[in-house]
């Protein structure tokens, strides 16, 4: 279904592309200052004020019964929204070091931690260091599928996948609990690849982790209500659903859209810069659809824009863009956004289509040499 | 280096501790009252008065969580500016009252003392780091010769200040120098400690004012000061003073002991030849560097193997602190030499001398 839409560029063309790219970067490094700190202040107070707010009106339906059902909804949309900025907005990108300039020790990215049940310990390592160096690259970059779904037709097929759809649905819900046990490899050690101990010791920083967001949001809030326990305890679960739920469809618009694509092992072998920049162009897709969309998918929206300046403050992705794209239909590269909608539903769609045997086409203009 | 401890939080603060991260519970304290913190060591701005013709006096109350200092030890002051924190060190006087007072000479070019000695406003918050510096002076300690030069008084007038309290328990000569009479910083005060004890004597210098200007230290007479030999010489002012000043007394007398205050040498040429001595703080190493290879590279060509991942720039897995010297970017070429900065390891290459916390 991938139509081909990009000019192979030559090996000259490839460095001219870096060289660009490498130009905007240098000259939003040199501009980040004043604004950018008083953005990520105001991202921090929205998360505290959403967040106290949130529980406050669960606590407030809770104890008032009258006011019970729409104070609760408020509430978990609140708290919700709370949990989502923190992630997303704050917690991915201030761990990606793109705030380290301030020299603010909380707002540090090798110190970070966040509010889901992943430690931030290994995001750096699966995320900002495996997926952002290796993106969409099979066998290095673990984001394709999360060794639990088939979302390219060069994954092999496996009866597994056809179960797919239902998984698929089940990790959503639970995106954050996957997330955490990414760095583990639990399928090594089912394989029986894994020593013996290899992964309790492991398992320990998750799990402690783990026991700690359990704790916060499933028995210290709730019995905070005494005997009205039970709102405050569905309406965390709810909000941890939502967040759950919005992360996913954010992350799985960013490399999963149809016109998105994979690469062997073989254009890592002495690749340039260049081409590095090539290939986060074509195994990213952005998502249109303004600031609201910006500020809750924390840019990922621009998620082109972030995985050619990782380390960049995401408030700039936005003003990078416009001229990102200018520069992308001078080389003849395809640019990939649309609307959420139509993203996701090109994720949907590949994850129902392979599910079953499928191949890739036969005919691929695009695949060319690392280094020609 | 001695620190002191931090002090022991009463039980309140050790519970919230346990239940609260910092960044949760610093951001609503602060909102109350803008020192109060679950851990960090902070400090507010309290008065301001002129020192001298443009150095100014400086004078910060600090929170719970500093851990306080000796006489003639050194602060690291962090400003926000822009945005930014910057770090620099300053030796405060430690006031009865439990205050800190600084004395900062508005530099040009000098991002934090023009801050300082010009914008900052009363109730301005400071983030402080635990003391550090060797120049301290215990009790029943050997006589003292103190040279200081420019704002390098600043420890001095700190351990006299002691010493005067304490009843100026040996002989002490203070030799100061500046290059204008009204660049002189305490005069007064000085003055009186020394006319309160017979055992210290103050002498100024003033080197560009004048018919007859002072001689530096290189060719000062210290004829004036009794056992010269016997006596533990202190000195702190800009590099090029403290190098004189080194080699004038050190072997001579029973022991130097100096601190300098000054921009990185920059060495003229090739960004990229030649080698450097880079110090890493944690593990007390220090390794000479060729300045044309990262320092990632070139830590692990001497067996050091930080914490790395992409080795371009991009995922910030081997970022750390660089304490103090110059860097240079590999892809830009840009030069950057703000101290207590974090530089990734991958796409840095060392300039000057560093100091990193690795």
């Amino acid at each position: 279904m991938s139509r081909i839409r990009n000019r192979t560029l030559s090996a000259a063309e490839q460095d001219a592309f870096g060289v660009e790219l490498d130009a905007i970067r240098a000259r939003v490094t040199a501009d980040i200052g004043p604004s950018d700190a008083r953005y990520i202040r105001r991202v921090v107070a929205g998360v505290r004020w959403t967040g106290v707010a949130g529980r406050a009106l669960l606590f407030l339906g809770a104890f008032v019964h009258t006011v019970l059902v729409p104070a609760w909804i408020i509430g978990t949309l609140l708290l919700g929204l709370s949990k989502i900025l923190e992630n997303m907005e704050l917690g991915h990108n201030v761990i990606h070091g793109q705030y380290d300039w301030m020299n603010d020790p909380k707002l540090n990215g090798k110190t970070y931690e966040w509010d889901i049940a992943a430690t931030s310990q290994a995001w750096r390592k699966t995320h900002n260091f495996q997926h952002h160096t290796y993106t969409n690259v099979r066998g290095m970059d673990d984001d394709i599928g999360y060794g639990l779904l088939r979302i390219f037709p060069e994954q092999r097929w496996r009866p597994f996948y056809l179960m797919q759809p239902i998984i698929a649905v089940v990790f959503a819900l639970l995106f954050q609990w996957g997330v955490a046990i990414q760095d583990l490899r639990i399928g090594r050690w089912f394989a029986g690849k894994m020593k013996p101990g290899e992964l309790r010791k492991a398992f320990r920083p998750v799990g402690r982790k783990m026991g700690k967001q359990l704790l916060k949001d499933y028995v210290v809030f709730p019995l905070l209500a005494g005997p009205f326990f039970l709102p405050v305890l569905l309406g965390n679960l709810v909000a941890n659903g939502l967040r759950n739920v919005w992360t996913y469809v954010i992350i799985f618009c960013g490399h999963f859209t149809a016109d998105a694509e994979v690469f062997p092992k073989e254009v890592l072998r002495n690749e340039t810069r260049g081409h590095w920049y090539l290939r986060q162009l074509r195994g990213s897709s952005n998502i249109s659809g303004g600031k609201v969309i910006d500020l809750l998918s924390g840019n990922l929206s621009h998620q082109i824009e972030h995985h050619f300046y990782p380390d960049l403050p995401a408030n700039r992705y936005a003003t990078i863009a416009v001229e990102l794209k200018e520069i992308c239909t001078r080389y003849g590269q395809h640019y990939n956004t649309g609307s959420l909608p139509r993203q996701f539903g090109q994720v949907v769609w590949r994850i129902l289509r392979h599910a079953l045997p499928s191949r890739p086409r036969k005919l691929r203009v695009l695949d060319e040499p690392a280094t020609a | 280096m001695t620190s002191l401890p931090a002090p022991k939080p009463r039980w309140p603060l050790r519970l919230a501790r346990r239940a609260v991260s910092p960044a949760l519970f610093d951001f609503w304290a602060t909102r109350v009252n803008r020192l109060w913190t679950l851990e960090q060591p902070l400090a507010r701005l309290v008065s301001r008065t002129t020192a001298s013709r443009d150095a100014v006096t400086l004078v910060f109350r600090p929170n719970g969580h500093w851990a306080g200092m000796r006489p003639g030890q050194h602060v690291s002051f962090g400003v926000t500016i822009g945005g930014r924190r910057l770090v620099r060190s300053y030796s405060p006087t430690l006031m009865g009252d439990g205050t800190l007072a600084i004395t900062v000479k508005a530099i040009t070019g000098g991002v934090v003392s023009e801050y300082l000695a010009r914008e900052a406003r009363i109730g301005e918050i400071v983030s402080l780091d635990k003391a550090f510096g060797d120049m301290t002076v215990a009790a029943g300690g050997e006589s003292l010769l103190l040279l200081a030069a420019g704002s390098g008084i600043t420890p001095m007038r700190a351990l006299l200040r002691d010493l005067a309290a304490r009843g100026m328990p040996m002989e002490v000569d203070l030799y100061y120098w500046a290059r204008q009479r009204d660049d002189l910083c305490f005069v007064d005060e000085l003055q009186a400690f020394a006319a309160a004890h017979p055992r210290l004597r103050v002498h100024f210098l003033v080197t560009r004012e004048g018919d007859a200007p002072a001689a530096r230290v290189d060719t000062t007479s210290f004829d004036a000061v009794e056992s010269l030999h016997r006596r533990r010489v202190l000195a702190c002012g800009p590099g090029g003073f403290v190098t004189a000043a080194r080699e004038r007394f050190n072997g001579h007398v029973a022991s130097f002991e100096a601190e300098a205050f000054s921009l990185p040498p920059m060495t003229p040429g090739d960004d990229e030849a030649g080698e450097v001595e880079v110090h890493l703080s944690r593990s007390g190493r220090t390794l000479k560097l060729p300045r044309n290879q990262s320092l990632l590279e070139g830590l692990e060509a001497q067996g050091v193997r930080p914490a790395n991942g992409c080795r371009m720039g991009i995922c910030n897995t081997c970022a750390c602190e660089r304490t103090s010297g110059t860097t240079r970017h590999i892809l830009t070429g840009d030069r950057s030499s703000e101290p207590t900065t974090q530089v990734r390891l991958c796409i840095s290459a060392p300039r000057t001398d560093l100091i990193l916390d690795l």
